[in-house]
């Protein structure tokens, strides 16, 4: 192209300086994700600063009443993690084995074409937006549940042998936790599925081969072989999943309400039947409220704070089970 | 005594064969269920929406007969003729993808420009791309040189700056010529470009201005239907040559090159053709049919709050493409690029190496940083660091862009990787610079996967409520925005916001209509982004 004179394996000036105005450019744009990181960081840091100076962190960490908006504010974040708790190991109850249980079908089991229908069907449990889901917990779940558990209690009224249930299980309230968990845990299979099939089908098969060779049915080939080679990534697997529980929103905030409360104990179940506030659903809140300033504001960068360190020790902690306990094979 | 030992030792081992069998069988049987659970709690969750937005509870069973017999029963045996038939198949696809691709585009273009009046468009449109396109053809007829490859960001740049300094006197100028003209100018002239070069590409240079003729002749025929009619010129004209024209093409093109696939082209026609005559039918003979909540109203009227059935999304809804289609402007780039530095430029060891980890390692975990904290840094960017008002379009994009980052960046990535290095050592040993062959080499080859990871981010950002809420954006508003400072709606807000509303026909009904459109987009997407990998990874093993 250029015909210039200059030394076969050397670019003249203009061109070298393109390169790198092209490499320059190139990087801001991968340094920019660090200011991104930076700005989240320091955004929360602002908001939160200035909200333990009004509030103290004592009061904040170890309160149980949250209720920044009626009467006189109070800003104990317990009841708040509990709720968001008890969602996501509800959540977790369904979306771990489930998850699971899809990925060693995907892996070990399905032929190639049943795969290539049933993976992008599974992604859309993933794809459908939150706010659908909450919808869906609200008006079609919880009529639904409910409608189940009526007639198992009237189960004795036909087969006299079944003990009589009538009142025995509650019924669920409009905004409940277990519609709002199912959800939840509907829509973070995907996430556990596919991470988990990775894992799985990284394992090389010369070990499922050695262990069809010492005489191994499949079953135990995909549990006592597959599923152990693979265990950093299926757990790194369920620390991502639970973390994307724990931050996710809107179908908490439709589905299980806005009344923060302590867990019920010993009567465990009733958590599950009654409504809750998780973390996010307080900040979806305080969003939405008429007036937005002082503390009020701030609380929402105290919360956002309380669930960054959340998610970033879950999603480091997941990349370190990864990193620390995967099985090289070469 | 000898051979009954062993042939209860050979039934023992039998019937733990069999216990064996039953176990592994068993397992089997419960990955499928688990599976199926999940497959199961989206068609319960398709169908309970679907006939609640639908109301087809209400339909008679005269209407469910005459659909089935002029539209179910026809697209079944035609689909079970095309299944065994892939160059019909490949036909077929393409033709509904064209067919409905098209109008969509088409209906969607015309909805925003009209929402940010088509003057401004026109402006910003000749302005962004005129220059870098003449800067390529002067390149083109006089030779390319080092300056070609830089002069085309500042000729974009120095356009966009020029747009903005000559915007003012500029749309007082040409304010006077009627609507449909500009729509001549941004969505025919690119269509006849487009469908030019493909058709130059294929066959001949003359070909090529045939076509682009045939596309900017349907775009004035629009016009005439437009003028003499009752009809929208504007939209008679974007319709014109943003869906008759592609679907034309597409007829000629197949009768053409594909001859054994044109039965292909039937498929959107039967299926069209059947809603229309089994809706002529049902008006015909009066009958009962669904109580739908999917209506005209819905789309194309603004939100009410205590009339149901006059509730619609329009708003919102131009109100989300406009949010999303900014956001791709911002962070498709952004996400590409670093994406690029990352896997072709940074290297491995050293402490640049070590710079280029701890990147990659942010940008995992910025992908695990919950919506809701986006939406934060959202606000304190835009309120506190602009002093602006954070429910406006350009806030909106900007964090909704920085939340699909990381994953536009990790999709990218992957398949950046996935081109053999074979093909970077054979263009370094043609000469060619790092640049070089990453622009000539590999990106073209790894357009597909970065194209399939994008659209399927910017599925997932459509449906994104949390940052929205945070940012504090108007629930309802009743007119589009007009502009990237302009108050801006969102579908997925207002469905959020339709909570509170204690008439029950919202949540049954309206909100369940608004969640199918929602959904539709979010499926018209996935299924593009998997349209899109099937085709090239049957391209990459042939």
């Amino acid at each position: 192209m250029s015909n210039r004179k200059s030394h076969p394996l050397q670019r003249d000036g203009l061109a070298a300086r393109k390169e790198l105005l092209y490499e320059v450019l190139l990087a801001a744009s991968a340094v920019l994700t660090l200011a991104v990181t930076v700005g989240i960081i320091l955004s929360l840091l602002g908001g939160t600063l200035s909200f333990f100076s009004g509030v103290s962190f004592i009061d904040y960490i170890t309160g149980t009443d949250w209720s920044p908006l009626i009467g006189e504010a109070s800003y104990g974040v317990l009841p708040l993690i509990s709720g968001t708790l008890i969602v996501t190991v509800v959540a977790a109850m369904i979306a771990l084995p489930i998850g699971l249980a899809v990925a060693i079908y995907l892996s070990e089991y399905a032929s190639a074409r049943v795969r290539s229908v049933l993976k992008p069907a599974l992604e859309m449990l993933a794809g459908v937006p939150t706010v659908i889901y909450g919808y869906f917990a609200l008006v079609y779940l919880t009529p639904l549940v409910n409608g189940f558990i009526a007639f198992v209690e009237s189960a004795s009224v036909v087969l006299p042998v079944v003990p009589d249930l009538t009142g025995s299980i509650p019924t669920l309230r409009t905004f409940n936790v277990l519609s709002a968990s199912i959800v939840v845990g509907l829509m973070v299979i995907p996430m556990v599925s596919s991470i988990s099939e990775d894992a799985l089908s990284s394992v090389p098969d010369s070990l499922r081969e050695a262990a069809y060779g010492l005489g191994s049915t499949k079953l135990d080939v995909s549990t006592r072989v597959v599923v152990p080679a693979a265990t950093s990534g299926i757990i790194s697997s369920y620390v991502l999943a639970i973390s994307r529980a724990i931050g996710e929103t809107m179908a908490v905030t439709i589905a299980a309400g806005q009344s923060p409360k302590m867990p019920f104990f010993p009567n465990v179940l009733e958590n599950l039947v009654q409504s809750t506030q998780t973390i996010t659903a307080a900040m979806v809140q305080i969003a939405g409220a008429e007036t937005r300033s002082g503390a009020l504001y701030e609380a929402m960068f105290a919360l956002g704070m309380t669930l960054f360190a959340i998610t970033l020790l879950m999603n480091i902690f997941a990349e370190y089970v990864r990193r620390r306990y995967r099985e090289e094979y070469n | 005594m000898a051979t009954e030992s062993e042939s209860r030792a050979e039934l023992e081992a039998d019937r733990s064969l069999f216990l064996r069998r039953l176990k592994g069988s068993l397992f089997e049987d419960l990955l499928v269920a688990a599976t199926l659970v999940g497959i199961l709690a989206l068609v319960v969750l398709f169908v309970l929406i679907g006939l609640d937005a639908f109301g087809l509870e209400a339909a008679s069973d005269v209407w469910y007969l005459a659909y089935f017999a002029v539209l179910v029963t026809p697209m079944s045996l035609y689909t079970l003729y095309v299944r065994r038939r892939p160059a019909v198949a490949a036909v077929n696809a393409r033709a509904f993808a064209v067919t409905f691709g098209s109008l969509l585009f088409s209906l969607t273009a015309f909805a925003v420009a009209e929402a940010l009046e088509p003057t401004d468009v026109v402006i910003y449109f000749v302005f962004l791309f005129g220059p870098p396109a003449a800067v390529l053809g002067y390149a083109r007829y006089y030779g390319e040189s080092h300056l070609t490859g830089p002069a085309v960001p500042a000729s974009v740049l120095l356009g966009l700056l020029t747009a903005v300094s000559v915007h003012g006197p500029l749309s007082a100028a040409i304010g006077f010529l009627l609507d449909w003209v500009f729509y001549l100018v941004f969505v025919t002239v690119p269509m006849a470009v487009v469908f030019g070069a493909v058709a130059t590409r294929r066959s001949t240079a003359r070909r090529g201005q045939l076509v682009a003729g045939i596309v900017v002749a349907a775009g004035l025929a629009g016009a005439i239907i437009g003028v003499t009619t009752a009809v929208d010129t504007s939209l008679a004209v974007v319709l014109a040559s943003g869906a008759v024209a592609p679907v034309g093409f597409l007829i000629v093109d197949t009768v053409e090159n594909h001859p054994e696939g044109r039965i292909g082209l039937l498929g959107p026609a039967i299926l069209v053709g059947g809603v229309v005559v089994g809706a002529s039918i049902v008006t015909r003979f009066g009958l009962t049919g669904p109580e739908t909540w999917l209506t005209p109203t819905l789309l194309l009227d603004s939100w009410s709050d205590f009339r149901p059935e006059q509730a619609g999304i329009y708003p919102q809804l131009v109100g989300s493409i406009i949010i999303v289609g900014l956001m791709t402007f911002f962070a498709f780039p952004v996400g590409v690029g670093a994406a690029i530095y990352l896997e072709e430029y940074a290297p491995k060891t050293g402490v640049l190496g070590r710079i280029a980890t701890a990147l990659d390692v942010n940008i995992s975990n910025l992908a695990g940083v919950p919506s809701v904290v986006y939406g934060l840094l959202g606000l304190a960017l835009f309120r506190q660091g602009f002093g602006l008002t954070p429910g406006i379009v350009i806030a909106a994009s900007v964090t909704l862009g920085l939340l699909i980052l990381p994953i536009v960046i990790v999709s990218a990535q992957e398949a950046l990787r996935s081109v053999p290095d074979e093909f970077r050592e054979g263009s370094y040993g043609l000469g060619a610079s790092r640049w070089q062959t990453v622009r000539n080499v590999v990106l073209p080859e790894a357009v597909p996967g970065i194209l399939t990871g994008t659209i399927l981010a910017i599925g997932r950002a459509i449906g994104e409520t949390a940052p929205l809420v945070m940012l504090g954006l108007a629930t309802t508003r009743f007119s589009v925005p007009d502009g990237l400072f302009s108050a801006a709606a969102a579908l997925p807000l207002q469905l959020f916001a339709a909570k509170g509303n204690n008439i029950p026909e919202y949540r049954t009904g309206v909100v369940a209509a608004a969640a199918i459109v929602l959904l539709v987009v979010m499926l018209s997407m996935n299924a593009t982004a998997i349209l899109i990998r099937n085709k090239y990874q049957r391209d990459e093993t042939q």
